[in-house]
């Protein structure tokens, strides 16, 4: 036998023992498991390890993924290179995270279409790269806040422009982008310029009566359309030119289609003129759609019309009764009726821009132009951009007439949609994955609670059986407030110190050197201090734990208040990463009033203790906190653990780097915790100075208060 | 009065009218205030006026102008004067409000809200009806001449409850609310005042338009007409207009990259 094929067997037989190594018996699992040994073998060194690793760490996942991903891990390192290998990798175990093991393993199955995605995605533009910039863009341009979503095709139904995921049809990323922004642009004009107003709508959706006729419309909106855009943005008008043909027979067929419609391009035309124009392009062959034509869908849009126009009726009611209120300085508006009396009647005189689209408004009563609030501005704007000149003085007179605005729906928007601007209650948070080194992308999901009442005998209890002990906090805590006083003999100050400068002038008269000490002057704005106190509720402070937890707050409350710091409380506790919660126990802005001790005192233990999540949700609220120094400061009795895989190291690895993400935002995390087995894990998650063991529970109410203070002097 | 503050006095005197396009009638209001010796507050955002019309109105009364820039150090004693030691000797120099006060100038506060809370004491008997100004170090009462008028300004779109004007402060002034000036109008003060065509001061100030739209989801505040006339200037100058767009006003408004790609892509949209 030559050196090579010995070479080879050894190789073989050394992938072979490698693989049977790992653990989970992966390679048993492994359809082909010769074939793939093979195939490795042939691999250099480092792919080897690389895949003996990964396959490892999917099989701390699940064991059956992890077969699937070595039985096509030769073959992705023909096709890809390293990194790329590990964003397949990554992908499938997000998916495995996200959506189950099936999606997972079909990803790893489905390598060809990986690896066809990938290289339409180097050049292709995705939806979040532009997402940010373009919210703006569109926001910015001006009319109703429209939202971004994620869709197949790209339409708008007046509330939302959709956009598909990617957009890959150009040659390079840049533009890509370009053509991102074009879509939007367009879908932008049909809402600013009257394509979906009610009237238009109605129009439409009556005379055209074969589905032919709709593309034959859309055609001759998008014509008027950019001319519009032409007329107001033309730099926009310009790179939607350039981008707007795939070829050069299409925009041959678009210049011979617009010269049928030469109407459209005046100023004066509006959605109607398009509509006009049907019947006698019947049938003419349409030109090829334009790259960023998109589609439409008068359905979606009557339906969020119908949804927005009641709603919008019904607020505008509220806001003209209470701005005429205001203006009539009438605190009861049934008592003389004065809505009915002509004298007392609202207005609105509209500048019509390109296309209708009502470019400024001006809300007059009797005559007399009122400043409206940001927000009347804007119901106005977005009910002109539906109704157009149906929202005349008849209409205003109706709205503020009626004295009990009619029930609007209480669902606000439309929760189910994925949306990018709304603030949802839910907020999802990604987790460090060690194993991975990788975040593990919108992971958590969080929600906020309110905790229930307890029994305000608790407080009273506490501060009786504290009395002396929460005296002698008190006299602490003042005395600290009474550091930030006039400090004397300053270099510069806003006063003279008479003290000192009779002291100088007997220095000088004694031949002796003058201090140049002479002023007062009032320490700087005093403290300025932000601090969150985030408690954990896990199962396993039942009992002791948590009353000794209630206990301190309560003392540390009282002390904290008379620093006049800031301060939020809240609870965290969950299980699994879809129930993450946190509760609401006094937020930055509530004074510590009787409902605040009731919650403390309703404090109750609940399920696990997923802390990553919990300390990026909080930090985030406190980084929102103005002041100079910010403390997040945990109350724990133990590890980060939770349902699952949050257990051990993972838990820890996340929590570290959760901290470390808040420390970057210039927070002080810190720990109080009566694990006595802490040394262990928190000097690597904290620091070593960052935290401190209170050994007893009992003593947890005496030392909180004495913690806060060093921490914060 | 020494022979250095009649100086500085004339110095103050403005003497060449500056450029002013009224907006509504706050000449004719700040005209009679003025002659019923009632001090004025001046509230609208930044850059949309406040200072020059000031200095307009410094013009137009012939009356010299003190201006002070507040800030959060500025204290009573900084505004009133205090006591320094000169030579072994203490020796009493008048801040800029007694200054203004004893001279008949007009003083101009501007942002009042950043300075601390005791300049309150003074400000208030200036105010009502005592018109008069305490120097409690002096252990005088200076009378307020009639020529003296208090201007101060204060920029309400902080929304902070630190920047927040007391009533009991705000109730004693004749209040003047500025705004942007309305398309044409500011179109035509960013082409007078930045030298640029008409045309270009109207995609300037569309431009303007659409930074605004922007307020309160992502910025604080929209392109003001001074920054607008900054990008004129620098356009005069031969700057393109995506740079000037972007230099003058992109960069000063916010340092989020998304939205300076944002208010980039609304310029290039106009130009």
């Amino acid at each position: 036998m030559s050196d090579a094929p010995r070479q080879n067997l050894f190789n073989l037989i050394r992938v072979q023992k490698d693989l049977e190594k790992l653990s989970g018996q992966v390679l048993a699992r492994t359809p082909r498991a010769a074939e793939v040994v093979a195939d490795i073998a042939e691999l250099e060194r480092d792919a080897q390890n690389f895949i003996y690793h990964w396959t490892e760490v999917i099989a701390l996942s699940n064991d059956e993924l992890a077969a699937h991903f070595l039985a096509k891990a030769p073959v992705a390192f023909r096709y890809l290179d390293e990194a790329a290998v590990e964003d397949w990798i990554i992908k499938a175990m997000e998916a495995f995270d996200n959506r189950g093991l099936g999606f997972a393993i079909e990803i790893f199955d489905e390598l060809e279409r990986y690896v066809a995605d990938r290289i339409h995605l180097q050049t292709g533009c995705q939806f979040e790269q532009v997402v940010g910039s373009l919210r703006y863009w569109i926001r910015g341009l001006g009319g109703r806040h429209l939202l971004l979503a994620i869709e197949a095709v790209a339409y708008t139904d007046t509330d939302q422009i959709c956009l598909p995921a990617t957009i890959g049809v150009l040659g390079d990323h840049a533009a890509n982008a370009r053509l991102y922004k074009c879509t939007a642009a367009l879908l932008w004009a049909q809402n600013r310029y009257g394509t979906w107003r009610y009237r238009a709508l109605e129009e439409a959706i009556r005379s055209l009566n074969t589905a032919g006729d709709w593309p034959i419309y859309q055609c001759l909106e998008t014509v008027r359309l950019r001319a519009c855009i032409a007329r107001e943005l033309p730099g926009l008008a310009r790179e939607m030119e350039a981008l707007a043909y795939p070829d050069e027979a299409g925009r041959a067929a678009w210049a011979q289609f617009m010269a049928r419609a030469p109407r459209l391009v005046e100023s004066s035309a509006s959605a109607r003129d398009s509509l006009d124009h049907v019947t006698a392009l019947r049938e003419i062959p349409l030109p090829p759609p334009l790259r960023f034509q998109g589609e439409m869908f008068p359905a979606k849009v009557r339906e969020a019309m119908f949804k927005r126009v009641p709603r919008e009726s019904s607020a505008l009611q509220k806001a003209l009764a209470a701005l005429r209120e205001e203006l009539t300085d009438n605190p009861n508006p049934d008592a003389a009726t004065p809505a009915s009396d002509p004298a007392n009647r609202f207005s609105l005189s509209t500048t019509e821009g390109a296309g209708g689209a009502a470019d400024s408004f001006e809300l007059r009563f009797n005559e007399q132009a009122v400043a409206t609030s940001q927000e009347l501005a804007d119901l106005l704007a977005s009910m002109l951009q539906d109704l157009g000149d149906l929202l005349d003085d008849d209409y205003l007179a109706a709205a503020s007439r009626a004295a009990y605005p009619a029930e609007q729906e209480t669902k606000p928007g439309q929760p189910d949609l994925p949306e990018y601007d709304a603030g949802a209650r839910v907020a999802l948070y990604p987790e460090w994955d060690y194993t991975r080194q990788r975040f593990r992308d919108a992971f958590c999901a969080l929600t906020e609670h309110e905790v229930p009442f307890g029994d305000e005998a608790f407080v009273v209890n506490t501060r009786q059986r504290y009395h002396g002990l929460a005296k002698s906090i008190q006299r602490v805590f003042e005395a600290i407030m009474s550091e930030a006083q006039r400090q004397r003999r300053q270099a510069h100050g806003d006063e003279l110190d008479l003290d000192a400068l009779v002291d100088a002038h007997i220095d000088r008269l004694h031949g002796r050197e003058m201090s140049d000490r002479l002023y007062t002057q009032f320490r700087k704005a005093g403290r300025d201090v932000a601090v969150m106190f985030m408690v954990d509720m896990s199962g396993s402070t039942k009992g002791w734990v948590n009353d000794a937890e209630r206990e301190s707050l309560i003392l540390l409350c009282d002390a904290v208040t008379t620093l006049g710091d800031q301060y939020a409380i809240y609870g965290f506790s969950g299980r699994t990463n879809k129930r993450c919660e946190v509760y609401r126990i006094k937020t930055f802005n509530e004074p510590f009033s009787g409902e605040v001790r009731r919650r403390i005192s309703g404090m109750a233990p609940k399920a696990y203790t997923r802390m990553g999540v919990a300390i990026r949700h909080l930090g985030k609220l406190l980084s929102a906190v103005p002041a100079r120094t910010k403390l997040l400061i945990t109350l724990s009795d133990g590890k980060p653990e939770d349902y699952g895989s949050y257990r051990g190291r993972y838990g820890i690895e996340d929590t570290r780097h959760a901290l470390l993400e808040v420390k970057r935002s210039g927070i002080h995390p810190f720990c109080i915790t009566i694990d006595k087995e802490a040394q262990s894990y928190l000097p690597h998650m904290y620091g070593t100075a960052n935290f401190t063991v209170v050994d007893e529970v009992t003593k947890l109410p005496y030392k909180v208060a004495d913690i806060y203070r060093r921490l914060t002097t | 009065m020494s022979l250095n503050t009649a100086n500085t006095m004339a110095e103050r005197l403005i003497t060449i009218k500056p450029y002013y396009e009224p907006g509504g009638q706050e000449v004719a209001i700040f005209a009679a205030a003025y002659r019923n010796q009632l001090p004025i507050l001046l509230k609208g955002p930044t850059g949309c006026g406040k200072t020059r019309f000031i200095h307009y109105m410094s013009w137009f009364l012939k009356r010299p102008l003190v201006t002070v820039a507040c800030h959060d150090d500025l204290t009573a004693a900084d505004l009133v004067g205090r006591y320094l030691v000169r030579g072994g000797e203490t020796e009493w120099l008048d801040g800029p409000l007694t200054h203004a006060v004893r001279t008949g100038a007009i003083c101009y506060l501007d942002e009042i809200v950043e300075a601390r809370k005791d300049t309150s004491v003074v400000i208030h008997p200036l105010c009502d009806d005592r018109r008069i100004l305490p120097i409690d170090k002096l252990g005088q009462l200076l009378r307020v001449p009639p020529e003296f008028c208090l201007v101060v300004s204060y920029n309400p779109g902080y929304q902070s409850v630190m920047k927040d004007l007391k009533q009991s402060t705000r109730q004693r002034f004749v209040a003047l609310e500025f705004g942007y000036p309305g398309a044409e109008l500011e179109t035509k003060i960013v082409a007078t005042e930045g030298g640029v065509d008409g045309d270009t001061a109207r995609r300037l100030v569309k431009f303007g338009g659409h930074t605004r739209n922007l307020k309160g989801s992502g910025l604080d505040e929209g392109a003001s007409t001074r920054l607008l006339v900054s990008a004129a200037k620098l356009m005069a100058s031969g700057v393109t207009p995506a740079l000037a767009c972007d230099t003058a006003v992109g960069h000063a408004l916010s340092d989020d990259p998304e939205i300076l790609h944002a208010v980039r892509e609304l310029a290039a949209a106009v130009f």
